[in-house]
């Protein structure tokens, strides 16, 4: 049997002065959309940028196609093909829109994403391209950080609370662009604090309690009493 | 007659402040680094220089091409080795390091070089003039000028236009996240300081041409090259052009009233302005 996509092996990690993952173990299949749900401080942020390589990991922690590659660099992770949208969107200031997604794809992979694909799922951004990125309002900031993201062409892609301080019409939005995503073969990790959308997005998930796995699988399989259990802890 | 030359005199003297100015300001904005041997950087460039010119008899301007881009390697070789792993959320260590930096170079010099004031000879460019009317131009001032507007576009263009200065940009704005578009901060510091030091070398040959050198003159440069940045605002490429030529008008015009007000009278205006603009004449807007 080949190796998954992305397999995370017993993970543990976190701040240097702060613990926040112990032992975390899942698998992320190619064409998969996961779904990572918990209560704020369960260490999903934690997880994605350790997987990213933005805070440090051992070597076999985390698998991309069998090779070890926890601990990496995030410059070497990205080039890989592993892209995060981060929370907060973060884009950068001094940059325009149209350089903020530029300035993604640059050093990325060779695929079917560009400025022009980009433009497409969002239409909107090349009315704005010109205009410095954190001038637009939030949901359109927030396309700008996944079209930033998908530049690179992803094989994985991983979302951090993509909805976070933005307005319903707006979330179902930017959801509504994710099939369009996912549809051209990337693989998904969906941080979401929202476990409705989250679950009726992915084909499975992974429930943190507390920085370990309380619960994973696919959604239906599961009760909603259980994922609320696993979600909250049950005592 | 005598105000107008002086003013003039500053304007072109400001091109100099304003080369020593510009590597200063591109290093503190890619990566908040104060470069406290800056100047020293750039008497470290005049004595490479020096060196170029006496062993193989070249004119300074064309040992240019060889001390630039030694500077400029010597400047990424010691981002990466030394000043990269000082860099963090403390401001002080890499203070600290350049601070070092600086004394280690002033001895290096001065063990090299001894103490004795030296001067590159350039065959008659540093007392040629031109005649604009009533107006003596000095050569060696109008190249100097004409130099720092051409360093200034030159890294407006790359700032702008150029994948480099995007990536300077965006390592600034945010360097956590720069990573994740697949950008090695180390080496993008490391170009910042190779580029800072490639201006550097240019600024050492004109100084080591307009006026004597020794290995103590450096700090004095570096308080101008402050001066300058502060003056013009933190950030703005054009803004540093402007300090440089507003210190050098004020030290001009200052030396009009009395040879010895000259450094006092840019070190005045350069207080004013902190009191009555401490962002300097051109902030960027953003802060």
């Amino acid at each position: 049997m080949s190796a998954p996509l992305l397999r995370i092996d017993n993970l543990s990690g976190g701040y240097a002065d702060f613990q926040a993952l112990f032992g975390v173990s899942f698998d992320l299949h190619a064409g998969e959309a996961l779904a990572l749900i918990g209560a704020n401080g369960a260490g999903k942020s934690t997880l994605l940028k350790t997987i990213v390589g933005l805070l440090p990991c051992a070597p076999q922690m985390v698998a991309h196609h069998g090779d070890q590659i926890g601990g990496l660099s995030a410059d070497r992770i990205v080039r890989r093909g592993i892209a995060l949208v981060p929370e907060g969107r973060r884009l950068f200031r001094s940059l325009s829109v149209e350089e903020n997604l530029i300035i993604g794809g640059e050093r990325g992979r060779a695929g079917e994403w560009s400025l022009e694909r980009v433009y497409a799922l969002f239409p909107i951004l090349r009315e704005k391209r010109h205009e410095p990125a954190t001038s637009l309002s939030g949901g359109q900031q927030q396309m700008v950080a996944i079209g930033r993201a998908l530049m690179a062409n992803p094989e994985i892609i991983l979302f951090d609370e993509i909805s976070l301080g933005l307005a319903p019409a707006i979330i179902k939005d930017i959801y509504a662009a994710l099939p369009a995503i996912t549809r051209t073969g990337v693989s998904a990790i969906l941080v979401e604090q929202d476990v409705t959308r989250a679950l009726g997005f992915a084909q499975s998930f992974v429930c943190l309690q507390e920085g370990r796995v309380s619960l994973a699988g696919k959604p239906a399989d599961h009760s909603r009493a259980d994922i609320v259990a696993a979600y909250f802890g049950s005592h | 007659m005598d105000w107008l030359n002086a003013i003039v005199q500053g304007v072109l003297l400001g091109g100099l402040y304003a080369l020593f100015a510009a590597g200063l300001s591109l290093i503190f904005g890619v990566m908040r680094l104060v470069n406290i041997a800056h100047g020293d950087f750039i008497v470290l460039g005049s004595y490479l220089a020096l060196v170029v010119v006496q062993s193989l008899g070249l004119n300074p301007f064309v040992a240019a091409l060889i001390v630039v881009p030694l500077m400029a390697a010597l400047g990424y070789v010691l981002q990466r080795v030394l000043l990269n792993p000082t860099l963090g959320k403390d401001l002080l260590a890499p203070l600290l390091v350049t601070f070092g930096l600086s004394i280690i170079i002033q001895n290096g010099l001065l063990t090299l070089f001894t103490a004795d004031s030296r001067r590159i000879m350039a065959g008659g460019i540093e007392t040629a003039s031109v005649s604009i009317g009533a107006l003596n131009l000095g050569v060696l001032p109008l190249a100097m000028f004409a130099t720092a507007l051409a360093v200034i576009l030159g890294l407006e263009f790359i700032f702008t236009r150029t994948s480099l200065g995007r990536a300077f940009r965006a390592t600034s704005d945010d360097a956590e996240i720069a990573k994740l578009m697949a950008l090695d901060n180390r080496h993008i510091y490391a170009m910042a300081m190779a580029l800072s030091a490639a201006i550097v070398a240019l600024a050492g040959i004109f100084l080591a041409v307009r006026t004597n050198f020794d290995p103590s003159t450096g700090p004095m440069r570096l308080i101008f090259g402050f001066e300058a940045v502060i003056i013009g605002g933190l950030g703005s490429l054009w803004g540093t052009l402007a300090g440089g030529v507003v210190l050098g008008v004020a030290q001009t015009l200052g030396a009009l009233i009395d040879p010895g007000y000259q450094v006092l009278a840019g070190h005045l205006v350069f207080f004013l302005i902190l009191i009555f603009r401490p962002r300097g004449l051109f902030p960027r807007m953003d802060g």
